[in-house]
């Protein structure tokens, strides 16, 4: 299989922070990789260098083969970007955004006409497509935010964070249409600090934390990096600090965070560390008021790379 | 294609939206109106014009045999309906002094003048005297003023007969000659008929104590004039231009802003294009809106700009330094929140500076030191070309202030250009 996406030893400084580390990934044609990581992780300053708006201080990227440095208008022409925020003209129609998004395509006449009917079809937006975009809901904006990026039918489609800010049906069909887009065959770049978006949709997972790629693999190869590990999520009645030291400190405990009064843990097995933990929270005049035991998954293996929660 | 693409979506929304449309168009077109009925109606190229006053005249003073047959009452008559006064007053007798009165009262007439029966006795009589009334409308204040001046010259003018006859009067005397009233009527009669002539030379300019003479040059009518309210709708519409110029080229700023720029830059659009475009749609919308307030001002003021080369030549120019004004404006900002300043302040200083001239009441192209000074912005420069139409001017002779203005526009787009390259880079 060609690889769509190449991107070697890529960095990028914005003054004194380093926004992008040495981060090197491939991206097979066809397939789905997500870069997963918090805020800050470095994902939207990749996937700017990857869309040619931003230029890397060192290191190459290849899209379809062609550098983003050396030939930006190839690969401009290649790919579809979904920029985080919504990018359209509001006091302009739907149909009057895809029309003019189209021509920055270089679609013309029938075959622009024949393309944003389709693509108002594909993003459930005909019945709007003369209503201007202002009046439309956030969800609706979301959809005609990626719809632009797929008029050309682009060979790699870039998505940055699409899901922000939009209620649980849009972000569901938001993640049903990329699969769709990626069963027709279009390369797929997914940024997100959901780990469910990533687990769902991805073919590969890139761990980004602190601008550096801390994991790449497929949804099974980064759970076992975690290996047996059960992750425990507990609740408690005092802030969550007052019991983090002392369960750090028992045995079989290998990690512990906490945010939003939740401590997570990641232990050699649940069933053991349990009674610890009860008895050592009622020795510092905590009570635990909620136990939810996981499978490994994504967040484990965030916490147990990097420490901290993905939500931190 | 793409050029026109972008420079179309531009159009498109500048032309939907309602602030172009009232600041672009309406302001300058309200501002202009304000001083055309300050003026009252002064652009049509005749200049200034006053109101013309309805008066009510009643003569009671009758022609005797022995003066003659002449009657005062009837020259002042016949000298408020000359057509000297045609543009001022239109007169109309009335029955007598009431009906003349309760005209003015019902507010038909804004003076009546009523002249008494003993006027012509009080004119060439020594030491008789007799008070011509006017009785006007106090609501009124130019009208009855202007009425007031004719009688008062009139009356002078028999002041003047009765100087005469008590001067010739004296002088006869003094060398023992008898004058009796017929020698004083004939003395005051000779003055009259004087002063008459006097008064029909000035109508026809042929007085030898007084010639008004006007500046060589083309006739009135024939574009040679400049009307204030001409110049001042040239001003508006500049003083506008620019402000259109860079609220238009704020959309580099806006688009920034909102994302859809860096959107433009991810598809495979050269950043020149989307540079060229903006500055497109800047210029055709300056030049939509002048082409608009040019006609408009024609049908509505009156106003002749001159032949269409001259009129293009100089609104290219004023187009192009507007639009290079307003990338320059717009790539030495970081945000449309310094936008708002510039728009209140920067174009605003700017465009009064270009108008300082007008303002001043010397003319655009005269020389002055204050005309030189509004040359220092781009605004002076289109003001000066546009005020060269007013005066009749053909396309040779606005040539130069044209391509000043160009190369102002091409010397600011392409310092502009340069900056904003540099920031997107």
């Amino acid at each position: 299989m060609d690889k769509a996406i190449q991107v070697r030893d890529l960095h990028k400084r914005f003054g004194d922070t380093h926004a992008v580390q040495g981060v090197t990934f491939d991206v097979q044609q066809g397939e789905i990789l997500s870069l997963l990581g918090p805020n800050g992780a470095g994902k939207t300053t990749t996937i700017s260098i990857l869309s040619c708006l931003l230029q890397p201080d060192q290191g190459e990227a290849l899209i379809m083969g062609r550098s983003v440095v050396r030939e930006p208008l190839a690969v401009k022409a290649a790919i579809g970007v979904v920029p985080q925020e919504l990018a359209l003209y509001e006091d302009l129609s739907a149909r009057e955004n895809l029309d003019f998004w189209g021509k920055m395509y270089g679609l013309r006449g029938a075959e622009l006409r024949a393309r944003v009917d389709e693509t108002l079809h594909v993003v459930g937006l005909a019945d709007r497509q003369r209503g201007a975009v202002r009046k439309f809901s956030g969800g609706m904006k979301r959809r005609l935010n990626i719809a632009v990026a797929l008029l050309h039918r682009p060979q790699v489609l870039i998505l940055d964070e699409p899901t922000v800010g939009i209620d649980p049906q849009s972000r569901r069909s938001i993640l049903d249409s990329v699969k769709d887009f990626n069963h027709a065959g279009t390369t797929v770049l997914y940024t997100t600090h959901y780990m469910e978006e990533a687990q769902e949709l991805s073919d590969h997972i890139a761990i980004l934390d602190q601008g550096k790629l801390i994991a790449l693999g497929t949804h099974a190869e980064l759970v076992r990096i975690v290996g047996e590990l059960d992750r425990l999520e507990l609740a408690v009645n005092v802030p969550a600090e007052t019991v983090l030291a002392p369960w750090r400190a028992l045995a079989g405990v290998r990690q512990a965070t906490a945010a939003d009064g939740v401590v997570t843990l990641l232990v050699d097995d649940s069933n053991q560390a349990l009674p610890g933990l009860f008895e050592t929270a009622a020795q510092v005049g905590a009570r635990i008021t909620a136990v939810d035991i996981q499978e490994p998954n994504l967040e484990a293996v965030f916490l147990h790379l990097t420490g901290r929660a993905l939500r931190d | 294609m793409k050029l026109f693409a972008i420079a179309l979506k531009d159009i498109l929304r500048s032309i939907r939206n309602s602030f172009f449309l009232f600041f672009g168009l309406g302001v300058p077109l309200l501002a202009t109106a304000i001083f055309y009925f300050a003026f009252g109606g002064a652009g049509s190229g005749d200049g200034f014009e006053l109101p013309v006053t309805p008066v009510q005249v009643v003569n009671l003073d009758q022609a005797g045999a022995e003066y003659g047959g002449f009657s005062a009452g009837q020259l002042l008559v016949a000298f408020l309906r000359s057509d000297a006064l045609a543009g001022l007053v239109q007169v109309t007798e009335a029955a007598d002094a009431a009906a003349a009165r309760a005209a003015v009262d019902r507010q038909e007439a804004g003076v009546a003048v009523i002249i008494p029966a003993g006027l012509t006795a009080a004119a060439f009589g020594p030491g008789q005297g007799a008070a011509i009334e006017l009785y006007q409308d106090p609501t009124l204040t130019l009208g009855p003023s202007i009425v007031k001046a004719i009688v008062g010259q009139f009356a002078d003018g028999f002041a003047g007969s009765k100087i005469a006859v008590a001067a010739a009067a004296g002088e006869l005397e003094a060398r023992g000659l008898p004058v009796d009233d017929g020698l004083r009527r004939q003395i005051a009669l000779a003055y009259a008929e004087w002063a008459q002539a006097l008064g029909a030379g000035q109508e026809e300019n042929t007085n030898t104590l007084l010639q008004v003479r006007a500046p060589a040059g083309p006739a009135a009518g024939s574009g040679g004039t400049m009307p204030i309210v001409a110049l001042i709708m040239a001003g508006m519409m500049v003083f506008y231009a620019f402000y259109t110029a860079v609220a238009s080229s704020m959309s580099i700023l806006q688009e920034h802003e909102t994302g859809t720029l860096a959107r433009l830059f991810s598809t495979p659009t050269p950043q020149g294009t989307i540079l060229g475009a903006k500055f497109l749609a800047a210029g055709v919308l300056v030049a939509l809106q002048m082409t608009v307030l040019l006609a408009l001002a024609w049908v509505i003021f009156g106003i002749d700009w001159g032949g269409f080369g001259a009129i293009a030549l100089v609104t290219l120019g004023t187009v192009a330094a507007a639009t290079g004004l307003g990338i320059l404006i717009n790539a030495l900002l970081k945000n449309t929140r310094q936008g708002s300043i510039v728009y209140g302040g920067v174009l605003t200083v700017m465009g009064m500076g270009g108008m300082v001239s007008v303002f001043t009441g010397k003319m655009p192209g005269s020389g002055s030191a204050v005309d030189l000074a509004s040359l220092v912005t781009p605004q002076g420069w289109a003001v000066r070309g546009y005020s060269f139409l007013l005066q009749g001017r053909g396309p040779l002779e606005v040539l130069p202030t044209a391509a000043v203005l160009l190369g102002m526009g091409i010397v600011f787009f392409a310092v502009g250009a340069w900056r904003f390259r540099r920031r997107f880079a």
